[in-house]
């Protein structure tokens, strides 16, 4: 069975920059990556606003990748993309599936950078139709800005998150309208500079301690009723798009069979997202890379 | 004009099944289906609990069909190549009322031939079902109720009734029918067709249909159902399907470990009054997690992964008060199925009609053989159907002799479900042509993230290999495009 020091699961920002830690250390290093792309979620993340404590520079997210990316592949550290690890064994060794086999390997240590999912709005329990038109941020993110599709016309977004207000920006830039942001707390989530960014310089209408109560239409969305959290009122708001930024959730699927005792075995770490939600990609790199050049 | 011997009118499981128990017979069998795949009506939403037949009344048509239905399931399931779990079940009792019921079902059980059936209580209850509330009395353990998913057995009937020549065709609406020269004329949208005989497995429309030639009788008046779906982190959480029988009135909580691992938790049973559209009911919802809670304490409710409604057919004996129709007060416990010349109506198959649908699917046989004469054995009939292969499941030599085969299946599309490339495109090549169609057949997107991460892959393949844009793809069907009008077009 072929053995590597380190399998780094996850080729997004933190899985790049632990695989490149590990490989400068010296340690032979094998990346799994299950898309086609080197780069995770940095692909589909068109704006600007990467890179600004690590290079001083205001970058895009394929950009950032591609300041990640020829330094790991000038590295000895082995990649393999549409590689997805199927489990992992307590006795230090992985499945792989990819489209030139299964493979398993040994492996001394692993690093899991398998990122987030995001919070859904199916498992909200929300009243209502089950329609077309109901999307996270992040897959409306990649639909569009991968893609190259449209999501939708009139849109509502529910929830705060991040990627909810870039995609809000997004919206009305490319000609949609955003018909509202709802948020159920009483002040809006996410950064400081996307509020400013995006909410604020494209006056998006902000309804604060609202949340949806209902789904309407049937075939595709045709609005929701909404109600304020505070004055029980509720009205109903048209919208043939819902894009829902609820919050990140960190994916640690393959390593919910190893634990002992809430305890991770110590041949494994989490890294990025993966462990928890980090604000800002530059410290996901900065912390990943040491986690791949330390000894533990 | 098209002429067929046998005209099914649906392609929900009960039409499948109808179908597949034709095709062997020496007939010509066209089944027209409204909508553009099989499965999208009633069938979309069932526990897919196999019942084990205690339930009904002695004598009944239900009890006579379920017992030898739910005998005969494991070599049903094995012709046609699907998962089923004889996990049995238990109907559990908090209260001296309800176990008067179970004591009352064990009776009705031993009655219909119901093998295994038996009252458990103390140690032995919890020792079958840990996460039980521990104030629960008494169980009424049935070791044949068994779960499959509903899709995959109403596929499978399907693509097994259409290798045995039964000809398909969707996106056929009937807007008229009538009698003619013996037979009957079918009018679509896109055709007319000549049948000798009808089956009338419409659903929900199923009255509608009938009342194309007949009078009135009986029509259906749809209530909705909830249900939660609990993500498959709480595998083994229980082992049975757990029937809850309420101290007072009303219906109890049913939860459902599924062959996917998931634990299914309803449905609930709304009143009459309320609206039945399809939507899922903010009350109902409410009530299953407040019953879960007296049910099971334990459960960890906050795995919950979708939540979605179901309409069932509710069969009512209606009478003419002045010229309109109207529901008698009491509905029907038993199956109603009509013979009117030659045309048979398959009319609010409610519970267990998952269960029975291949034994009413052979009762429709029986009929249209006696009807028109025995007319010989379809020399192409073979009752087994291939499945589509599931890499979950696997073992690691099988699933590696698959992506040999095909690197396509080395390629996992949906991360929670561990679906494969391969698997999708082989149920587009099967016969998906929705988002829907694909998550029926393959489970991609039923996972906790909901197709968050493969609905893109999963439209282009759509795409692709109907030669149709992205934006034409849907959700479920016409009128549910997952996309919005392409850039600069708007």
């Amino acid at each position: 069975m072929e053995h590597v020091d380190f399998l780094v699961i996850g080729g997004g920002a933190a899985g790049l920059s632990a695989a490149l830690g590990a490989a400068e250390a010296g340690r032979s290093v094998l990346l799994c990556e299950r898309g086609t792309l080197l780069g995770g979620i940095l692909n589909q993340c068109l704006h600007e606003g990467f890179g600004r404590a690590l290079f001083g520079e205001d970058l895009t997210g394929p950009e950032f990748a591609a300041r990640l990316i020829p330094a790991l592949q000038n590295s000895s550290a082995q990649v393999l993309t549409q590689t997805s690890v199927l489990s992992l064994s307590p006795d230090q060794t992985a499945l792989l599936s990819g489209r030139a086999g299964l493979r398993r390997i040994r492996f001394d240590r692993c690093i899991l950078a398998a990122g987030c999912r995001e919070k859904t709005f199916a498992s909200l329990g929300i009243a209502g139709t089950r329609p077309a038109g109901i999307f996270t941020a992040g897959t409306a993110q990649k639909l569009v800005n991968l893609g190259g599709h449209s999501v939708g016309d009139r849109i509502l977004i529910l929830g705060s998150g991040d990627i909810g207000q870039i995609m809000a920006r997004h919206f009305v830039e490319s000609g949609r309208a955003v018909v509202a942001l709802l948020e159920q707390a009483d002040h809006v989530g996410g950064m400081a500079r996307n509020r400013r960014e995006c909410l604020e310089a494209y006056r998006i209408p902000v309804l604060l301690r609202t949340t949806v109560d209902e789904i309407l239409g049937t075939g595709r969305i045709r609005g929701v009723t909404a109600r304020n959290l505070d004055t029980g009122r509720r009205w109903e708001i048209s919208c043939d798009t819902l894009v829902t930024a609820l919050g990140l959730l960190p994916d640690q699927t393959l390593c919910r069979s190893l634990l002992v005792k809430g305890q991770l075995p110590s041949w494994l770490r989490l890294s990025g997202n993966c462990e928890s939600v980090h604000d800002i990609v530059d410290s996901v790199v900065r912390e990943a890379y040491a986690l791949g050049a330390a000894s533990w | 004009m098209r002429h067929t011997d046998v005209a099914v009118i649906g392609a929900g499981v009960l039409g499948c099944f109808a179908a597949r128990a034709l095709s062997a017979l020496n007939l010509h069998i066209t089944v027209l289906e409204q909508r553009e795949d099989v499965c999208t009506g009633v069938t979309r939403a069932n526990t897919g609990i196999i019942y084990s037949g205690y339930d009904n009344h002695p004598g009944s048509l239900k009890a006579r069909l379920c017992a030898r239905a739910n005998a005969s399931f494991d070599r049903l399931c094995e012709e046609l190549d699907i998962r089923f779990s004889r996990c049995g079940s238990l109907m559990v009792a908090f209260g001296p009322h309800a176990e008067a019921v179970l004591e009352q079902k064990l009776e009705n059980g031993l009655a219909s031939g119901v093998a295994g059936l038996r009252i458990v209580e103390g140690d032995e209850l919890f020792a079958l079902e840990p996460n039980l509330s521990h104030a629960a009395t008494r169980g009424l353990f049935a070791p044949g109720t068994g779960v499959v998913n509903p899709w995959e057995l109403g596929i499978a009937a399907y693509e097994n009734a259409a290798a045995n020549g039964v000809e398909f065709r969707f996106c056929e609406r009937l807007l008229r029918m009538e009698r003619s020269e013996g037979g009957f004329l079918l009018e679509t949208e896109q055709e007319v067709y000549r049948a000798k005989i009808v089956i009338n497995c419409a659903g929900l429309s199923a009255d509608a249909v009938r009342e194309m030639l007949c009078l009135p009788t009986v029509r259906i008046f749809p209530t909705g159902a909830d249900y939660l779906v609990l993500d498959d982190t709480v595998q083994g959480f229980f082992q049975h399907v757990i029937f809850h029988e309420p101290e007072e009135k009303g219906k109890g909580l049913t939860l459902v470990p599924t062959v996917d691992g998931n634990l299914l938790v309803g449905p609930t049973e709304r009143g009459r009054d309320l609206a039945p559209d399809g939507a899922t009911a903010a009350s109902g919802l409410r009530w299953l997690t407040e019953l879960c809670a007296k049910v099971a304490p334990s459960l960890p409710l906050s795995e919950q992964i979708r939540s979605f409604s179901a309409l069932r057919p509710n069969p009512r004996t209606v009478r003419e008060e002045g010229g309109v129709w109207v529901p008698e007060d009491r509905s029907i416990n038993d199956f109603t199925l009509y013979q009117d010349n030659g045309l048979i109506s398959l009319l609010g198959i409610k519970t267990p009609g998952l269960t029975c649908a291949a034994e009413l699917g052979r009762l429709c046989a029986e009929f249209t053989a006696e009807t028109l004469g025995f007319p010989g054995n379809n020399p192409r009939f073979h009752p087994n159907r291939r499945g589509v292969r599931r890499l979950h499941g696997m073992d690691e030599a099988q699933r590696a002799a698959l992506v040999r085969e095909d690197p396509n299946y080395g390629d996992i599309l949906c991360v929670c479900r561990d679906v494969s490339r391969g698997e999708i495109l082989e149920a587009i090549r099967r016969g998906a042509v929705t988002l829907d169609g694909v998550k029926r057949r393959t489970g991609a997107g039923m996972g906790r993230c909901q197709g968050a991460r493969c609905l893109s892959d999963v439209l282009e393949l759509l795409a692709r290999a109907q030669r149709i844009p992205p934006e034409a793809v849907t959700l479920d069907g016409e009128g549910s495009p997952v996309l919005g009008a392409k850039y600069g077009t708007c």
